[in-house]
């Protein structure tokens, strides 16, 4: 009996371990593409290019030695089998790997500057060898030189001690470890603000997501009230042809609706990305739903007290509903806020004054191809105020999303 | 009625009005028939334009008359029409005049200067604040009041400034000097004129007097209530809606011509051409007619190859990549969201937090997270073919295994570009799905898995018997919304694969919407684009009411 019960209970605990390792695997790759969005935006350019990727961004630490005009880079090196930390000084040294033909077994490393053509560089002299026709070379062995034949190059730079520039180490530089520290580059931010101007794109945004938001909750309110408690004939046939649109997808509009905007001379204006998206069908669904669970005694009270119609949605129906035109609210702000295809449709590539911050980003995107940090800074500010908002008010995200079909 | 009217005597004034109004409907209908001749006399006008125009003014003309009728009559249905007229005519002369005095391109210019008052609006939330921190106090009024008051005094304080800083001055200046010629004074005088004619039909004693009853009341408030929407609604969407369907069958390039071609842009749509092949391998040019034909694909059937042509190839091979994605990406983001769904529905702690990171990706823009994946894709650096390379190398270790790295090129191969994207759209869309899911779950009345537990169900039994059917009309909405989300496939191709014309590497990722684009908005050729759009339309509204068909043949059956 006792042994069955602790069973269940090891059996019941690796069941919810096992479901809380794979909520959180799915939560890192959910959170990771922010992650890297965030860290790239914070690296040097340098930095983006790193293979295999981090995320933590560093940059390369230098030092100032006398002497040498310029910072120069930090490396680990091995000195005198101690790993310390070095500065390049030189690069692009090349050593040769020579054998002599006679004991080809062992390799001697030297410097290409320190060995001499056999027979001088005019005519320098040569052997077949492996069969093929090799150049020789003096080489210098413990003082007495030897004609070598040369079986490979490298290239290595000179390290020295930032604090003894006597002491000097030959190493491969591009394979050494650089020494790096975690270092922000917040500038990313500020920089593509201006290759971009991203300040105005970001207001403009602002503006319009405002403008949308307040502009549709007026006309949804109305229209929603109108249909949920308002008796007029045609009403219900009306309702029904709402409820029909909503399905329609707006790409069997954008050709016409650019027509519209032709003939009434709001192409390329912003006009265009804010006046349509005011009348929307869903968001007088959205409302009406609502309204229409509101029960009908306090409404006719405050008729028979002689308050109008105005008054009692401004009184009665708003107050009660906010949560409802919270969730209308975000779904507006997301929709505006994002909103790319009929922006690149209606505005002009070449005006920048009236670009929002989706048609920035995407020309970011051919402006700074080689600037991964830079693209992400740009994608972050486009990002950050709707996940800013969703963090306050998380919980009008998810009703917005459920109340457009699962609870309806 | 007598003892009525003496109980209810019509006062001056209103007897005076309402000769006014209906002297005043006589002109209105005067004027629109004016307005109708003038229209179809107008050389400058095209003909759909004229034909619109025409039949508002008739409408207006017939509306106007019929109410002098029934105004003199007294008759209720008079007074509605005037106003319906009226309203109308005050919004067109308003809507008209703004539009004249540029207000709302005015918007342009507001941008500009909207960012130096954007502190000020803070100011304004910061009164709001203070106005409901008021609400704390609700046993002391007069603490309650200051609050409110104060509140009330820093908005107003705010919102001055933030117009201020705006440049109301500037624009109101601008405003006048618009005014330098008669057609806005002429526009303005129309809507006080309109407005004083709807007061008057309005107010309480006439209504009275044209026998208004509290149902009417309630018709007009609903109409009034209504008509924002409804107008913007019909002359943003209804009307241009119509207007697609009509340009499907011209051949307008967004400029000048418009000729009607009847069904010419659907015929070549869906053109095709079957034609043997002598030999497999033989160049299509020979068997298909070149000037019209491209070869789409070939085909064997029993020893003996075909080869078919479409005379719009690129629109068959957008609606197969459209399929192919819609086909990979819904289930790929509805099945690990019911999957995740069922365990956020565990009720153990911390389910929040998962479900709230689960739909971030929902909520940030496409352009941004395809920015953020076209470097995760990045074929030397990116994190993906490092992932990969990490684990065939872990792989690898083990005796036996020698798997080759694939250092895949995602975005450039032809054979991967396509499935780029339905991992990145089902990244972004698996989070939104959880959600619905996890709503549909908790709708679901836990006594019916109590009873399931007493017969002795197991946890997929329970699943597949109680939290399966009873999902159901979540699971129908999920799948529609995927699918008719999946088939407007744009943006995500359009910023991960950036590509002249749009549409990827050889075409491998050209949906429906990107060859929409393209022919409307790059080459302007929207008589086709209308064509296009409207046959997007059709699928997306096949697959709906597929799905719904089943989706009510399968309630039925689990119902029975």
């Amino acid at each position: 009996m006792k042994f069955k019960a602790s069973s269940y209970r090891l059996i019941t605990f690796i069941q919810k371990a096992l479901v809380y390792i794979i909520l959180t695997a799915f939560a890192y790759i959910m959170l990771f593409p922010f992650l890297f969005m965030f860290s790239t935006s914070l690296k040097y350019q340098t930095d983006t290019f790193r293979y295999p990727p981090r995320l933590m961004p560093m940059k390369q630490q230098t030092v100032e030695i006398e002497g040498y005009d310029k910072a120069l880079p930090l490396y680990y090196v091995d000195y005198e089998g101690q790993r310390r930390e070095f500065a390049l000084v030189q690069t692009n040294i090349r050593i040769g790997t020579f054998a002599d033909p006679n004991n080809p077994s062992v390799l001697h490393d030297r410097l290409m500057e320190e060995v001499e053509p056999t027979g001088g560089s005019e005519n320098q002299a040569t052997l077949l060898w492996d069969g093929e026709e090799e150049k020789l070379w003096d080489v210098t062995v413990n003082g007495k030189v030897i004609s070598m034949v040369q079986l490979s190059q490298t290239a290595v730079g000179r390290f020295v001690d930032p604090a003894d520039p006597t002491a000097s180490v030959l190493q491969n530089a591009r394979t050494s470890t650089p020494v790096e520290l975690p270092t922000l580059r917040p500038e990313n931010y500020s920089d593509v603000t201006q290759l971009q101007g991203l300040d105005r794109s970001l207001t403009n945004t602002a503006l319009v997501t405002i403008l949308v938001v307040i502009g549709q909750l007026i006309t949804s309110v109305m229209g929603g009230y109108a249909l949920a408690r308002l008796r007029f004939p045609g009403r219900d046939q009306l309702f029904v042809v709402y409820l029909g649109t909503i399905m329609i997808p707006f790409v069997v509009l954008i050709t016409p609706l650019y027509q519209l905007m032709v003939i009434l001379g709001w192409v390329d204006k912003m006009a265009a990305l804010v006046i349509p998206w005011i009348f929307t069908a869903y968001g007088t669904f959205l409302m009406r739903q609502f309204f229409i669970t509101i029960p009908k005694e306090i409404e006719e009270a405050a008729l028979i007290d002689g308050a109008s119609r105005f008054q009692i949605l401004w009184r009665i129906f708003i107050p009660a509903s906010v949560p409802s035109l919270a969730a209308l609210a975000t779904f507006t702000f997301l929709y505006a806020w994002n909103s790319f295809f009929w922006p690149l449709v209606i505005i002009n590539t070449g005006n920048r004054l009236n670009h929002v911050l989706t048609l920035s980003l995407s020309q970011l995107r051919g402006r700074a191809a080689d600037n991964a940090n830079l693209v992400m800074a740009g994608a972050a500010i486009a990002i950050l105020p709707p996940m800013i908002i969703y963090i306050l008010a998380q919980r009008f995200f998810v009703e917005s999303a459920t109340s457009s079909g699962v609870k309806g | 009625m007598n003892s009525a009217q003496l109980s209810n005597p019509v006062d001056n004034r209103t007897q005076i009005l309402l000769r006014l109004l209906a002297i005043w409907q006589g002109l209105v209908a005067a004027g629109a028939a004016a307005g109708i001749l003038l229209a179809l006399v107008n050389p400058g006008m095209a003909v759909w334009t004229k034909v619109l125009f025409a039949l508002i003014l008739a409408l207006a003309a017939v509306g106007s008359a019929f109410s002098v009728w029934l105004i003199l009559r007294r008759d209720h249905r008079g007074r509605v029409l005037s106003l319906v007229v009226n309203y109308l005519a005050f919004l067109v002369c308003l809507l008209y005049g703004m539009q004249v005095l540029g207000i709302f391109l005015g918007i342009d210019a507001l941008a500009g200067t909207f960012g130096r008052g954007l502190p000020f609006l803070l100011g304004l939330l910061v009164g709001y604040l203070v106005g409901a921190f008021g609400d704390r106090y609700d046993n002391y009024p007069q603490k309650q009041r200051f609050y409110r008051n104060a509140g009330k005094i820093i908005m107003v304080v705010f919102g001055a400034a933030a117009l201020v800083a705006m440049g109301i001055f500037q624009g109101l200046y601008t405003l006048v000097t618009r005014f330098d010629n008669p057609l806005p004074f002429v526009l303005l005088l129309g809507a006080v004129l309109f407005g004083v004619m709807i007061w008057a039909m309005w107010r309480g004693p006439t209504a009275e007097v044209m026998g208004a009853k509290s149902t009417h009341a309630e018709m007009l408030n609903g109409l009034l209530f209504l008509s924002p929407n409804l107008l913007g609604f019909l002359f943003f969407f209804a009307g241009p809606l119509l207007l697609s369907l009509y340009t499907s069958f011209t051949n307008w390039d967004a400029f000048g011509t418009r000729e009607w071609i009847g069904l010419d842009n659907y015929a070549k749509i869906f053109t095709l051409d079957v034609k043997p092949l002598d030999y497999p391998e033989q160049p299509w040019p020979e068997v298909l007619d070149a000037t019209r034909f491209d070869e789409l694909t070939r085909v064997n059937i029993f020893g003996k190859a075909y080869v078919l042509g479409a005379a719009d190839k690129l629109f068959w091979l957008a609606l197969r990549n459209t399929f192919v994605f819609s086909i990979l990406a819904v289930p790929l983001s509805v099945i690990p969201a019911l999957f995740l769904a069922n365990l956020l529905n565990s009720k153990l702690p911390g389910m929040k937090f998962f479900r709230a990171v689960y739909f971030l990706p929902s909520i940030a823009a496409v352009v941004g997270v395809a920015l953020i994946w076209q470097w995760l894709y990045n074929a030397a650096v990116g994190y993906i073919n490092y992932a990969i390379t990490s684990v065939v190398n872990f792989l690898n270790m083990f005796p036996g295994l020698t798997l080759v790295d694939p250092q895949v090129r995602w975005l450039s191969d032809t054979h991967t570009a396509l499935l780029a994207v339905v991992i990145m759209a089902a990244w972004q869309w698996i989070g939104f799905n959880t959600v619905l899911f996890l709503a549909g779950l908790q709708n679901i009345p836990g006594e019916l898995y109590e009873a399931a537990t007493v017969d002795g169900a197991g946890k997929w039994a329970k699943f597949w018997n109680v939290t399966l059917p009873l999902l159901a009309p979540t699971t129908f909405f999920v799948i529609t919304t995927a699918v008719i989300n999946a088939l407007q496939l744009f943006e995500q191709v359009y910023v991960l694969i950036p590509t002249e014309p749009p549409g990827g590497p050889n075409n491998a990722t050209l949906s429906l919407v990107l060859y929409l684009y393209q022919k409307g908005f790059q080459r302007f050729e929207q008589g086709y684009a209308s064509a296009v759009a409207w046959v997007l339309f059709i699928v997306i509204f096949a697959v709906t009411l597929i799905q719904y068909s089943r989706q009510r043949a399968g309630t039925k059956a689990y119902g029975g």
